[in-house]
């Protein structure tokens, strides 16, 4: 019964995302460079992100697939212009 | 209504089928709302003007407890889901259960940090940071509030009804925004406490 | 000069208290006129609660031809006061309302619902469905967009309209500088309307995703549907920062946030910059649908397939990409580095390029056809060189260092319209005259519509073209008069007659409506035009299920070809057809969050809160309901059928 209702699968990205939660954590516990901070922090941030879309909410399973997945990336290309383009133009590149 | 048997049954109808559609491309847009609430926060991020700066009000440990409590809360509802799908009813209602009292207790300690953050002087109008600080995190908040009301009358509905096509349509499609808010979570986790506090 | 003390009715201004008592009398002779003629039962049995898309359309661009006339009258008002150096029509206070109720009222409640009511009518029955995804959903929309129409239409007789610009920059639109409420029903209504445009896009982007007839596949699909899925697509990328950035508005303006402050690390052009991340793709929005318009009537009246389909598509998706990465071309003027200007200038170029792919498309339909010259053509043909200059004036803007010179002068004004006039005015015009016997069963009258369109096209010229030339000579927009001296006296006259000439045209075209509907001819074979896709295939009016049988597909234009070779797109006996059922609730709902929105107007958030729990309680309502629709029977069928004049398929 236990095995039929915590699925490996789940229980490994479960785990993995608390793992990768504490080595986010990480770029406070150690001396680094703000780059090499925001370089750790982007790769656990998209792989914990990746483990929700992929592990959690399947959005692979379905024939709508990739029309799911290009909704995804058009979203994210939306959002990271948003973002960069903001701080573009507010920040970086004003006199 | 036709009902495809040889899908789950939150798929089995046609209708299902595009409100699964529906709701993803939904949370598209929700991308779209909260990458630019953090546009806001990453532009305003360092002026505090005359308030607290990121550093002088953010504490880890309330921060890393709602962590766990949300990240916790996705697995339980995909457990919840997982149980739909084989058909276990009481399973399924008791991981739902499981989930929104986790989801209650993230925005409990939510509220506590909110009410920290007020006693010591920083609130929503010190500053252009605590403005859009508060705001990214309020709507985010606001989002785990609305899950909990939904959510609980979603669960209303299994019970009195059972799993139908219709219940379980509506569960899954609960589990994905709920997945989504943990999704959120992790970025503001990385990108508002994290980077806040980095040593430069 | 005017008090800028809050009232809640405006009593002061003779034209607006003028305006309350003409709204006032017509509101209460409808009232009247529905209980007279017993039609209450009738408008909510059949309108208020429908769920049907080609109703709903006719709601949607019923709304956009009355905002129309509002705009209309905000613009006449404009071109009246400058018409003359030194005019006493409207007062400077009065001219900075009207210029930001035209703005806000002409793209947002008369272009967006003219073009979604036209999309309602028309996508599902090109791809051959029997409903949109969510027609319930539908409804809401609908609904949500009447309710922020209504707010924002009332601020000018209760509390007094917003006075700083559609774009309503801060910090002119902060509470500081915008004292009365006006602001707050911009937000505010905005939001609510951009709520229902939002699940719109949902909506469609699903609809032609999934409900597409067997065998109609995406590249087989009509350049209009085309154009209403990248039409939806970016409405639902581009709204959700609406939303954001009127909620920061109201947030700062009536909770004391500090978001665009001037103080505490606020940053004033922080609003411009979200409001254009929205509002450059927003110009897509409008312009986009206007496209698929054309071309479906371009390849109809001149008898050929659309040339170029495939590099039409694409130069969509390029346009659906690149409209979001264009937008601080809307403030080169504000501060930033050559750095910044240099990008978004390079990239406001790269997308005249896909645009102008599509002129050269519709200039090679046109080549050998035999075009015939009907109302919706003429608008057709006469949209490509108008708009050209448009575009090109558009490229002269796009270049930082000259824009400079250009930046908030008329020859702006002068531009935008030459590209929202016909880009999206004319492009629902010639839409309206093209599919207004696919829902009403009659054509509007020709000759009426031909006049119609000259003045409307000789006027249009002859109100904007003097603007470039004023501009160039430096008289700057938003400005309400000037000194003789500065010798832009005659030029503006110019356009106040052009004004004048247009507001004719439009009521012929009123006339039109008004005409046709009495003396027009039936239509009878639901196909008047000898057109090319799916819409025509069904009878006219269409009838609530839309297709007796799915059509089945196999080609693009397979309407076309199955006329012209006598096959028919289905056959088999009828089928039971499932359809959704009506409700009340969307109109019930939308009342709450006009309700909630109004007492927030005036901040007072007691009844504000109960309104929007209300929200919330039609909401678990909805999510409790078991609602499963009904079924059309086959005998059903036989007898609409043989009344519209027996099995078209
Ligand atoms: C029907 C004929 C029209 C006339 C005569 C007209 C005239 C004008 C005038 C005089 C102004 C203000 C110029 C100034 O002082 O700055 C203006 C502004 C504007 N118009 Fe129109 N217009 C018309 C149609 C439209 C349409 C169809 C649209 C959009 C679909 C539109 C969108 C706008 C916008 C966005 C502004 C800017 C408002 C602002 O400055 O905040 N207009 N128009
Ligand atoms: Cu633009």
């Amino acid at each position: 019964m236990m095995k039929q209702l915590f699925p490996k699968q789940h229980v490994m990205g479960f785990v993995f995302s608390l793992v990768l939660s504490v080595v986010a954590l990480s770029v406070l516990a150690f001396d680094m460079s703000y780059k090499m901070g925001m370089a750790i922090l982007l790769v656990t941030a998209i792989a914990q992100a990746s483990v929700q879309l992929l592990l959690f909410m399947h959005i692979g399973e379905s024939e709508d697939k990739k029309t799911l997945y290009t909704n995804i990336i058009y979203a994210l290309f939306v959002g990271v212009v948003t973002i960069l383009g903001t701080l573009l133009t507010m920040i970086w590149g004003y006199q | 209504m036709k009902i495809d048997e040889s899908l789950p049954l939150e798929y089995s109808t046609e209708e299902n089928r595009l409100k699964i559609l529906g709701f993803w491309i939904f949370l598209g847009a929700e991308i779209a709302l909260f990458s630019t609430l953090f546009a806001v926060y990453f532009a305003l991020e360092n002026r505090f003007g005359t308030g607290p700066s990121a550093q002088e009000i953010f504490h880890m440990p309330p921060v890393m407890i709602e962590t766990i409590l949300l990240l916790t809360s996705s697995f339980t509802i995909g457990l919840g889901i997982h149980a739909m799908r084989l058909g276990l009813k009481k399973a399924m209602m008791t991981f739902f259960v499981i989930t929104l009292v986790l989801g209650l207790g993230f925005l409990g300690v939510e509220i506590y940090e909110f009410v920290t953050y007020v006693n010591e002087g920083a609130t929503i109008q010190t500053s252009a940071f605590l403005s859009s600080l508060m705001t990214l995190l309020g709507t985010h908040g606001l989002h785990v509030t609305f899950g909990l009301f939904w959510g609980t009358s979603i669960l209303l509905q299994v019970r009195k009804r059972g799993l139908t096509p219709q219940t379980a349509n509506k569960s899954f499609i609960f589990s994905l925004y709920w997945h989504f808010l943990d999704v959120v979570w992790i970025f503001i986790f990385s990108f508002v406490y994290l980077k806040g506090l980095m040593v430069l | 000069m005017e008090s800028h003390e809050q009232q809640f009715l405006i009593l002061n201004e003779p034209m607006i208290v003028g305006a309350m008592i003409s709204i006032v009398v017509g509101a209460l002779s409808i009232l009247l006129g529905l209980t007279y003629f017993k039609k209450w039962g009738y408008l909510w049995r059949e309108w208020i609660t429908t769920v049907d898309h080609k109703k709903i359309g006719v709601m949607y661009i019923l709304v956009a031809l009355v905002m129309l006339f509002r705009g209309g009258v905000d613009a006449l008002l404009m071109r009246g006061q400058t018409a003359m150096p030194e005019n006493g029509l409207l007062d400077a206070q009065h001219y900075n309302e009207i210029f930001t109720t035209h703005g806000v009222i002409m793209i947002l409640f008369m272009a967006m619902p003219f073009i979604i009511g036209l999309i309602n009518v028309v996508t599902p029955l090109q791809i051959g469905a029997r409903d949109v995804a969510f027609p319930r959903l539908n409804s809401v929309s609908f609904w949500l967009f009447a309710a922020g129409a209504g707010l924002f239409n009332i601020s000018f007789i209760i509390g007094g309209s917003p006075d700083a610009g559609w774009s309503a920059y801060f910090p002119l639109a902060s509470l500081e500088f915008s004292p009365t409420v006006g602001n707050n029903y911009y937000s505010l209504s905005l939001q609510i309307a951009g709520l229902g445009t939002l699940m719109t896009g949902i909506n469609f982007v699903v609809t032609i995703l999934k409900m597409r007839a067997p065998g109609m596949t995406l590249m087989k699909m009509p350049m209009f549907t085309w154009s209403v899925l990248i039409t939806n697509v970016i409405i639902v990328f581009a709204f959700p920062v609406l939303t954001v950035a009127l909620a920061l508005m109201t947030m700062d303006r009536q909770f004391g946030t500090k978001f665009f402050a001037m103080q505490d690390g606020g940053m004033d052009m922080l609003w411009a910059n979200l409001f254009w991340v929205w509002g450059h793709p927003e110009v897509y929005i409008v312009i986009l649908p206007a496209f698929g318009i054309f071309s479906e009537i371009i390849s109809t009246f001149a008898r050929k397939n659309l040339y170029g389909y495939k590099s039409m598509v694409v130069s969509m998706v390029a346009i659906s990409l690149l409209s979001f990465v264009v937008w601080a071309h809307h403030f080169y003027t504000m501060g930033h580095g050559v750095m910044v200007n240099s990008i978004f200038s390079i990239t406001t170029m790269a997308i005249a390029v896909p645009t102008g792919v599509k002129i050269f498309n519709w200039l090679l339909t046109l080549h050998k056809g035999k075009i015939s010259f009907t109302t919706p053509m003429l608008y057709s043909l006469a949209f490509i060189p108008i708009f050209t200059i448009g575009g090109v004036t558009g490229v002269m803007l796009a270049m930082a260092s000259a824009d400079y010179q250009y930046h908030n002068t008329m020859f702006l004004v002068a531009h935008f319209h030459y590209v929202l006039i016909p880009g999206t005015v004319f492009a629902v015009i010639a839409g309206f005259h093209f599919w207004f016997p696919k829902v009403f069963g009659f054509r509007l009258n020709e000759k009426l519509g031909k006049l119609a369109f000259w003045f409307i096209t000789i006027s249009f010229n002859v109100a904007f073209f003097p603007l470039f030339i004023l501009g160039l000579n430096g008289m700057t927009r938003r400005m309400y008069t000037y000194s003789e001296s500065t010798g832009y006296g005659p030029l503006n006259m110019l356009s106040f007659i052009g004004a004048v000439g247009l507001g004719i045209g439009f009521i012929i075209l009123v006339y039109n409506l008004y005409w046709s509907i009495r003396y027009s001819p039936r239509d009878e074979t639901g196909d008047p035009w000898d057109a090319r896709s799916l819409e025509w295939a069904t009878h006219s009016p269409v009838p609530v299920y839309n297709f007796a049988r799915v059509p089945k597909i196999k080609e693009l234009d397979a309407f076309w070809f199955a006329k012209k070779n006598n096959q028919p797109l289905s056959d088999g006996p009828y089928e039971p057809i499932h359809m959704p059922s009506n409700s009340g609730m969307p109109f019930l709902m939308s009342g709450a969050f006009f309700a909630a929105g109004f007492c927030a107007v005036f901040s007072w958030w007691i009844p504000a809160i109960v309104f929007t729990i209300a929200i919330f309680v039609f909401m678990a309502l909805r999510s409790f309901e078991q609602d499963h629709g009904y079924y059309i029977s086959v005998e059903e069928i036989e007898r609409t059928e043989r009344e519209l004049g027996g099995d078209k398929e």
